[in-house]
């Protein structure tokens, strides 16, 4: 049974994928990936291994991917999180054409072709606005708890306007509707909709083509899911975790490897 | 990644950095010689040559100050003067140089310049606009607007093409003439484009090496070799230099060398909008250990690829017909659907795996509809293409794991696409 393991080293979390000789997952782990990418790699997969009663001797191949894949010490390859994103949303639902992925300091929206095969893509540059990032550092002006924000995001009752794009400068706008006696429900809805008006964009340079997927950290957070649904007008497929989608991505492709290998 | 490719390096490139230190030395020493100078936008600095003045040209500037390491001491003088970090990295350095000599700041010596006795600004985008209006309200100098409109249609260029003419003649011309004291010298004009049309065609056989598998060279080479098509334009050693160049591409291909070891190639790419100067060895680590080599591009072609309608007999005429005329058509190529027509050439003509559209953050004008673009080029020759932002010169706007994030994902669409 060749084992294969998948490590997803993002800015803010590392994930890990087991997938067994027959593309089944036996266990995944998500931390926070810390200030040392290589040890939270280790840690990671460590994690993965001992949810799955494995010892990295049982272990075949290693694919790393995300921003710190080079920091996957044992890794066999590395691929980058466009192409494994794109594998593990279609892994999940093969008839997904678009992945929008919101991760902890970027945000992505992927054009699929047939088999998972990317088409094109597009991400946000250097700004981490529209990002998980984002997402807490608006959780922190509103003084809740980040997984409290998509509930919220429900109970709006009126419209609010966050309208810079900036995450300082949101903050601060944010503490002014405070101050101008606006609800906490309705800033963060208004959160929800400045991050789907620049997911749209996105999408718009890409072309949307159903089904779309929705990956990534910020996909937990049912306000903004909404938020983007609105706006494009079509309904997002959201994994039930969707966090792992690229470490899914990753393992498969190292399963892939693998089996070319041997083959 | 098993394959460990190395580049090749060319022995002729490394004979152009005197040609273009010495342009450069001639252009600081110029005034204590007595000679007039004058700084150029767009393609007017021609005219400052015909009459003898010692001219710098915009963008050979910023590419100069990007190969000797000076780009970003003088960026940071213009942000001191009050120039906002986000306009036109070409407009701030000269502001920076302008203001370091003002001020008395030091920056390196080597990218200091003598302040113009006229600046021929001849507008393509907004920016130059600013350019021309800073140098005048900053530092006094002297300005000779003219416009040199984008052409959306190609229909329209004849019409465009007598309007940008009769500024040559009725504008341009004329104020060089006052401001040098003496006849317009056709001559000289007719003699600098009989050396420009030796060294382009020169230069346009070194480009069909580009079409050899694996490719004798890169792009990275041709743009360092930029400068005799360019500011260097007029100069007898251009001949020489494309003359060796092309003798040693004829060498590599009797050989069998590639431009990159061992073997070549594995992709072959497009490179669009203005070539990093600041960052070429930086780019060039990011393609080649993936066997990538990029083979072409917009702007490095825009450097007269059609020798062939150089015309010194009728210099004023040929200049306005390079850059307007319906069979050569330059301007147009900057428009998206122009570039669209070029691109489409280059993939045929370079047998091209991917396009890189270099999107740079200050200069929005270069970069119009590179994601349509892309799209177009996708649907219609089946390759793939990424936008990765950056700047020619300020390093501030790159963002190192970004861009080798998204070029790593192009190798892959081309790799998925192979399959």
């Amino acid at each position: 049974m060749a084992i294969v393991v998948g490590v997803d080293v993002g800015s803010l979390c590392t994930k890990t994928v087991i997938l067994d000789g027959d593309g089944g997952i036996l266990s995944y782990d998500i931390m926070r990936s810390g200030h040392y990418y290589k040890g939270a790699a280790d840690e990671s997969i460590e994690s993965a291994l001992k949810s799955a009663g494995l010892k990295k001797s049982d272990v075949s191949y290693i694919l790393g991917t995300g921003y710190g894949r080079g920091a996957v010490a044992e890794a066999d390859a590395e691929v980058t999180e466009i192409t494994c994103h794109a594998r593990g949303a279609a892994r999940l639902f093969p008839e997904v054409h678009t992945v929008i992925d919101i991760g902890g300091q970027d945000s992505k929206v992927i054009g699929i072709g047939d088999n998972g095969r990317v088409i094109n893509f597009v991400m946000n540059d250097k700004c981490a606005a529209g990002t998980g990032r984002f997402l807490e550092v608006m959780a922190l002006a509103l003084s809740v708890d980040i997984g409290e924000m998509g509930d919220l995001f429900f109970a709006s009752k009126e419209k609010v306007e966050v309208s810079s794009m900036c995450t300082v400068f949101a903050e601060s706008e944010v503490i002014s509707l405070f101050a101008q006696g606006h609800k906490k429900a309705d800033i963060a809805a208004g959160i929800a909709h400045a991050i789907a008006r620049r997911i749209v964009g996105m999408v718009g340079q890409v072309g949307l083509r159903e089904k779309v997927v929705m990956s990534g950290g910020v996909a937990k957070n049912s306000g903004v899911v909404r938020a983007i649904e609105e706006r494009i007008e079509t309904r997002l497929l959201v994994p039930r975790e969707p966090q792992i989608v690229g470490a899914l991505g990753a393992a498969i492709i190292a399963s892939e490897r693998m089996s070319a290998t041997i083959g | 990644m098993d394959v460990k490719y190395k580049v090749n390096r060319l022995q002729t490139t490394n004979e152009i950095r005197p040609l273009v230190d010495k342009h450069w030395a001639d252009l600081r020493t110029a005034k204590e010689r007595g000679e007039l100078v004058a700084w150029a936008s767009g393609p007017t600095f021609i005219f400052a040559y015909a009459m003898g003045m010692k001219c710098h040209f915009m963008a050979g500037y910023s590419a100069y100050c990007g190969g000797i390491g000076a780009g970003e001491e003088v960026l940071k003088v213009a942000e001191m003067a009050g120039d906002l970090p986000e306009t036109c990295s070409y407009h701030r350095l000269h502001m920076g140089m302008g203001e370091a000599v003002a001020r008395g700041i030091p920056i390196n010596p080597q990218a200091i310049l003598p302040m113009p006795d006229l600046m021929v600004a001849g507008r393509l985008c907004p920016e130059m606009s600013h350019y021309a209006e800073g140098l005048h309200r900053r530092f006094g100098v002297r300005v000779l607007p003219i416009d040199l409109p984008a052409v959306a249609n190609i229909e329209d260029m004849p019409r465009v093409r007598e309007f940008v003419y009769r500024q040559f003649k009725e504008v341009v011309i004329p104020t060089i003439e006052e401001v040098c004291g003496k006849p317009f010298d056709y001559d000289r004009m007719s003699e600098i484009l009989s050396v420009l049309k030796k060294v382009a065609t020169l230069r346009n056989q070194c480009w069909e090496f580009f079409k050899d598998k694996p490719s004798r060279w890169t792009l990275w080479d041709y743009g360092v070799s930029i400068a005799p098509v360019f500011y260097l334009m007029g100069n007898p050693a251009g001949i020489t230099y494309y003359e060796k160049l092309l003798k040693e591409l004829q060498e590599r291909r009797e050989k069998g060398i590639p431009a990159i070891a061992p073997d070549g190639e594995k992709y072959r790419l497009y490179w669009d909008g203005w070539l990093p100067w600041a960052f070429l060895g930086k780019f060039m680590r990011k393609f080649t250990p993936h066997g990538a080599v990029v083979l072409c591009g917009r702007y490095p072609w825009e450097f007269f690829p059609h020798p062939e309608l150089i015309d010194p007999e009728h210099p004023v005429e040929s200049w306005a017909d390079l850059y307007y005329g319906m069979e050569s058509h330059l301007v147009y190529t900057f428009s998206p659907k122009g570039t669209i027509d070029l691109i489409g050439k280059l993939i045929d003509d370079y047998s091209l795996d991917g396009l890189i559209m270099f999107s740079s953050k200050t200069c929005r004008v270069m970069n119009l509809a590179q994601p349509e673009v892309i799209d177009v080029l996708d649907k219609k020759y089946g390759i793939p293409g990424v936008i990765i932002e950056g700047d020619m010169i300020d390093s501030a706007m790159i963002s190192d794991a970004q861009i080798e994030t998204r070029l790593q994902a192009l190798y892959e669409m081309i790799d998925s696409r192979r399959r």
